[in-house]
């Protein structure tokens, strides 16, 4: 469990950042947290000739607000999400899904940018940033700053739509309107684990967002469920089509129907949890 | 009989002397040994779990920089001596080898051995190595190992039945198995693993210009280290020193010396090289012995009112390719104390140990321990479908105080122990009646799924087998009084510096921190049997008060020819050694052991020098101790998750010698316990490829998953001098079947039932929707 040799790199601006990455290509990878990285190098499960350390890029790090958009640079640690009352008051769920990730030293360490750039279909900020219609602010060496939206950043297990030469700089998560409600549901085998399955939602006058983790290769959006949701369906009926075409992996930990019925009960409860905080919000 | 219950140290909860600085990252491993011109090696293992190999290519490897040297099997095995881990204990069978050599048997097997001057360097060259391997179909399935046509494990053997024992069925027991109320029940407890904290690890001195081969190893059991490799190398044995320092953990997978640490062994003997292997965890879950993965059909015959009348157990144990040491052969014991703790006449047995293409069976923690599960599953199938409460039936037919001694069905004498009063008394904790009325009012009303269960046993901490069942002891008092213990034992978390100085000390009537406990290193101790079995308590402990005796009588010899007074009418207390009822009259102990070593013209005439004794302990052939589980659970009919809502353990250990260290002893076990019913689970797929090959996979209990564990003591003596009695391994016998048992009473509710573990969301789901 030694990683293979590789070279170091500690730029401190994006643009030597995206530099190395245009340079490097294929054999470049970005270590922000390191918590998924460090341990697949580690098991040789993977390997990377060159590794561009990002933490000492400053404006890779804080939040700010900007209009109605909360934008989460990509190196800010995750903690921060789940302390920061600033965070808590303009995106709820944000707050809600953070103590989920891992356990504290993970979050300690762990960053939003990098749980958002390695994709993982368990993990639970991708699945917030679809729920919410989040936007992921990418970089290119010439200076070009893209925006793509959840939705289409997300393409598979560990891939997204970033070129590799692109950096991901921020997540720009929209601020919903003050009579909304979330929620944000998981079951996983032992707290701190990737989820067997989960959901992310939120409701407001108008909008529903509802995001499944753990059941796919990307985050599920359960468009027919919010669309239900919306016209006022139950809790109940809106889980039963959230969960009507899914296809979950099965693995050791548990079977694609196993998956299914967790998924149904969660977002039955999530649905639920957040239509009551949009009521008392309201 | 003499005890010492309710001393100044032996019965107080004395804060562990080995805590500070294992808290404190203080702790020495054998990874922080680190000696000059040191190599480090690693394996490269089999990715196949049962093929032919073709061609193992080391020619890259062996060229790539800092690459001292890469080995195969062409290269060691014929070397190698005698790679049985314990002479003792082993059972015949499979053809034990350092490398793999012409063909691979499990996932995991180490092919090639390479030496570098780091770890990164020999995981990068082992990355070169080419190993190319026509795979076979393998052996899997331990319940269909036997059938015909299935391939063989070890061709040489020519079956895959590595043990087998059988017991014939009585005309009485058979007419009892054909009455009226049978209960037949299958049940399956899957594959885990030990898992210590630290992982496995060596470090091999070899000084070819002295001839001394040295180790430092993560061992429970130093002695029979040594001796290993000795044989393996072909150093004498009075060349061979073994030393292990702290023990982060072993629980069995350290008590005999594994395949890699011989090999490693054999390799600096070869190299004349310092070397050392420090296992990954990749490797220690992959790769170091597992265990549990048994099976068995159970029947229990009763009378109309619920007593059992006799018992069968056909037992299948899996012994992987290469159990380690008395595994893969344990079995017996299963069948030999399946009627545990319950009156009954009857029984009979068969019990096999399979081989399979998987990593070899080891002891872990209770090693026979699936007599207790399977038992006590058993008895709330039973209790179920005779319309008893499970607790009732325990009642009825436990095994009460009064007709101890009490000999099993099998033959196996049972007394000193306490079952019936434990039942009561976790009963009684765990509040039983009251839970029972919440539970029905928590289902009816709202619809939610608790349960209860019970876990009884008893437990043989045994004397029987050679060499488990001696230890020898060196109490030497130093010129300045202050004592110093050689014990034979490799503590790997038991607190025995601890303890055996407060049994040291009471003995002797001298402050416990004017004692010290030296252990884990071959060259300063007698031999010893080693930590594990739960034998230190019972073992060392009286080995220890045996040696004090001598001494204590030596030092009274010499105050009483110093004092001139009669050796009966003195005593030693608070470090004085003075005339029973005139304490004025007294010489202090530093005085005797000053003069017994610096003043020996005052010592008696003839009096031999020094104050020191060498004494052993041979155990009875049984110490049983025993207690009762109880815990309460909830299941989350919508998710399956499974929830501990309490734990309760009532325990009978004999006389106590420190009750924080046996309350941490007995959690420990119940936390292992818990992980291995819901959590812990090495899987294979149907090749024999493992599937839960790191900590994300592999699920090990944390904080977050275990309750507080509450417990309650009863203190029926041992037989033997301090009245101890085992239960190390304990807390991980009576959980598995607890909780097992409480999530079936909860899922009774609905009709639902289980028949094997884990006990994940899969099962769960899977009984509901299947039952009800």
């Amino acid at each position: 469990m030694k990683p293979a040799p590789f070279e170091y790199h500690a730029p401190e601006t994006i643009h030597e950042v995206c530099g190395l990455l245009a340079e490097h290509g294929d054999e470049a990878k970005v270590l922000a947290g390191g918590q998924s990285l460090v341990p697949m190098l580690a098991l040789r499960l993977t390997r990377f000739e060159h590794l561009v350390d990002v933490n000492r890029v400053a404006a890779l790090s804080g939040f700010g607000r900007e209009n109605g958009t909360l934008v989460v640079r990509a190196c800010t640690r995750q903690r921060v999400m789940e302390r920061d009352a600033a965070i808590a008051a303009a995106v709820p769920l944000l707050a809600q899904a953070t103590p989920l990730i891992g356990h504290f030293q993970i979050r300690n360490r762990g960053t939003v940018g990098g749980s958002l750039a390695h994709a993982d279909p368990a993990s639970e900020y991708p699945a917030v940033a679809v729920a919410l219609g989040a936007e992921l602010e990418l970089a290119s060496p010439g200076g070009a700053v893209r925006r793509l939206t959840a939705d289409d950043f997300f393409v598979g297990t560990w891939t997204t739509a970033a070129e590799p030469d692109e950096l991901l700089v921020a997540a720009r998560f929209p601020v919903w309107p003050a009579r909304s409600g979330f929620a944000i549901e998981e079951v996983a085998r032992r707290h701190g684990d990737f989820a067997l399955a989960g959901v992310a939602c939120a409701i407001t006058d108008g909008r529903a967002g509802i995001a499944l983790f753990g059941v796919g290769s990307t985050p599920v959006r359960a468009r027919d469920a919010e669309e239900a949701w919306l016209a006022g369906a139950g809790a109940a009926e809106v889980a039963e089509s959230a969960v009507r075409d899914l296809d979950p992996p099965a693995d050791v930990h548990a079977t694609a129907s196993t998956r299914t019925r967790i998924a149904r009960h969660l977002v039955e409860r999530a649905v639920t949890r957040a239509q009551e905080g949009q009521r008392v919000a309201g | 009989m003499t005890t010492s219950t309710a001393g100044r140290f032996v019965g107080q909860s004395v804060k562990r002397r080995e805590d500070p600085r294992l808290l404190t990252g203080h702790g020495r491993y054998v990874d922080d040994v680190v000696l000059p011109g040191m190599l480090h090696c690693t394996f490269v293992r089999s990715d196949v779990a049962r093929g032919r190999i073709i061609r193992v290519d080391t020619e890259a490897a062996a060229a790539l920089d800092g690459v001292t040297a890469v080995l195969t099997a062409a290269d060691l095995n014929p070397h190698a001596g005698n790679m049985q881990p314990t002479l003792l204990l082993t059972t015949p069978g499979a053809p034990l080898r350092p490398l793999a050599d012409g063909d691979v048997r499990f996932v995991g097997e180490p092919i090639v051995l390479i030496v570098a001057s780091s770890r990164y360097v020999a995981e990068d060259a082992a990355d070169l190595v080419e190993v190319e391997i026509d795979s076979d179909p393998a052996v899997i399935d331990v319940e269909h190992a036997l059938d015909d046509g299935v391939p063989i494990v070890h061709p040489e053997l020519g079956t895959n039945l590595g043990a087998e024992m059988v017991f014939p069925i009585s005309p009485e027991l058979e007419a009892v198995l054909a009455g009226d109320n049978v209960v037949r029940r299958i049940f399956r407890q899957h594959r885990h693993t030990p898992v210590p904290m630290e992982t496995r690890g060596v470090v091999v001195e070899y000084e070819p210009s002295v001839g001394e081969l040295h180790a430092w190893m993560s061992t429970q059991n130093p002695h029979e280290a040594k001796q290993a490799m000795s044989r393996v190398t072909g150093v004498p044995a009075h060349l061979v020193r073994v030393e292990g320092h702290d023990v982060g953990g072993g629980f069995g997978q350290k008590f005999f010396t594994p395949r890699e640490e011989m090999t490693v062994a054999l390799a600096a003997r070869r190299l004349g090289r310092t070397l050392k292997w420090i296992e990954d965890r990749r490797e220690n879950l992959i790769a170091s012995n597992h265990a549990r993965a048994d099976v068995a059909e159970c029947t229990f015959a009763l009378d109309g009112d619920g007593r059992l009348l006799g018992t069968y157990i056909d037992h299948i144990e899996d012994a992987g390719a290469f159990p380690v040491g008395a595994t893969g052969g344990a079995g017996a014991l299963v069948g030999l104390l399946f009627t545990g703790p319950y009156k009954c006449a009857l029984a009979s047995l068969r019990t096999r140990s399979v081989w399979t293409n998987t990593c070899g069976r080891g002891a872990y923690r209770g090693p026979w321990m699936f007599e207790t599960v399977a038992r006590e599953q058993m008895v709330d199938a039973a209790a179920r479908a005779m319309g008893m409460d499970p607790l009732d039936w325990r009642r009825r037919n436990v095994i009460p105080t009064a007709e101890l001694p009490y000999t099993l069905p099998t033959g196996l004498p049972l007394d000193m122990v306490s079952p019936s009063e434990t039942l009561e008394q976790a009963a009684e904790i765990i509040g039983y009646d009251a839970f029972r009325s919440e539970q029905r009012r928590l289902f009816a009303e709202e619809g939610r799924l608790v349960g209860i269960g019970l876990g009884l046993y008893v437990e043989p901490s045994t004397g029987m087998m050679d060499p488990m069942g001696t230890e020898t002891a060196v109490v030497r008092v130093n010129p300045n009084g202050q004592v110093t213990v050689a014990l034979g034992t490799g503590a790997h978390g038991q607190g025995i510096e601890t303890t055996m100085a407060q049994v040291v000390a009471e003995e002797l009537g001298i402050d416990y921190e004017d004692v010290t406990i030296v252990q884990g290193d071959s060259a300063v101790t007698a031999y010893g049997r080693g930590t594990g079995g739960s034998g230190t308590a019972v073992i060392a402990g009286n080995s220890c008060r045996n040696a004090c005796a001598v001494v204590r009588a030596k030092a009274i010899e010499i105050a009483a020819h110093l004092m001139e007074a009669a050796p009966d009418d003195l005593e030693i207390a608070d470090a004085q050694i003075a005339v029973r009822g005139t304490p004025t009259r007294s010489v202090a102990w530093t005085e005797v052991a000053r003069i017994a070593h610096l003043e020996t013209a005052r010592l008696p005439e003839g009096m031999e020098v020094g104050l020191e004794a060498t004494a052993t302990f041979k155990a009875p052939p049984f110490s049983w101790s025993n207690a009762c589980h109880a815990c309460t659970v909830e299941i989350d009919r919508a998710t399956g998750v499974v929830s501990i809502l309490r734990y309760v353990v009532s325990e009978d250990c004999g006389v106590m010698i420190n009750p924080m260290i046996v309350e941490g002893q007995v959690a420990g076990g119940v936390v292992q316990g818990i992980g291995g019913t819901l959590y812990e689970h090495f899987v294979y797929d149907d090749d024999g490829n493992p599937l839960t090959t790191t900590f994300m996979d592999y699920l090990l209990p944390t904080t977050t998953e275990v309750p507080t564990i509450e417990y309650g003591h009863v203190e029926t003596p041992s037989p033997t001098p301090g009245g101890h009695k085992g239960m190390g391994e304990g807390g991980a016998i009576g959980s598995p079947p607890a909780i097992f048992n409480a999530v079936a009473d909860a899922l009774a509710l609905v009709g639902a039932t289980i028949d094997r573990t884990p006990l994940t969301p899969d099962t769960i789901l899977g009984a509901i929707t299947t039952d009800a």
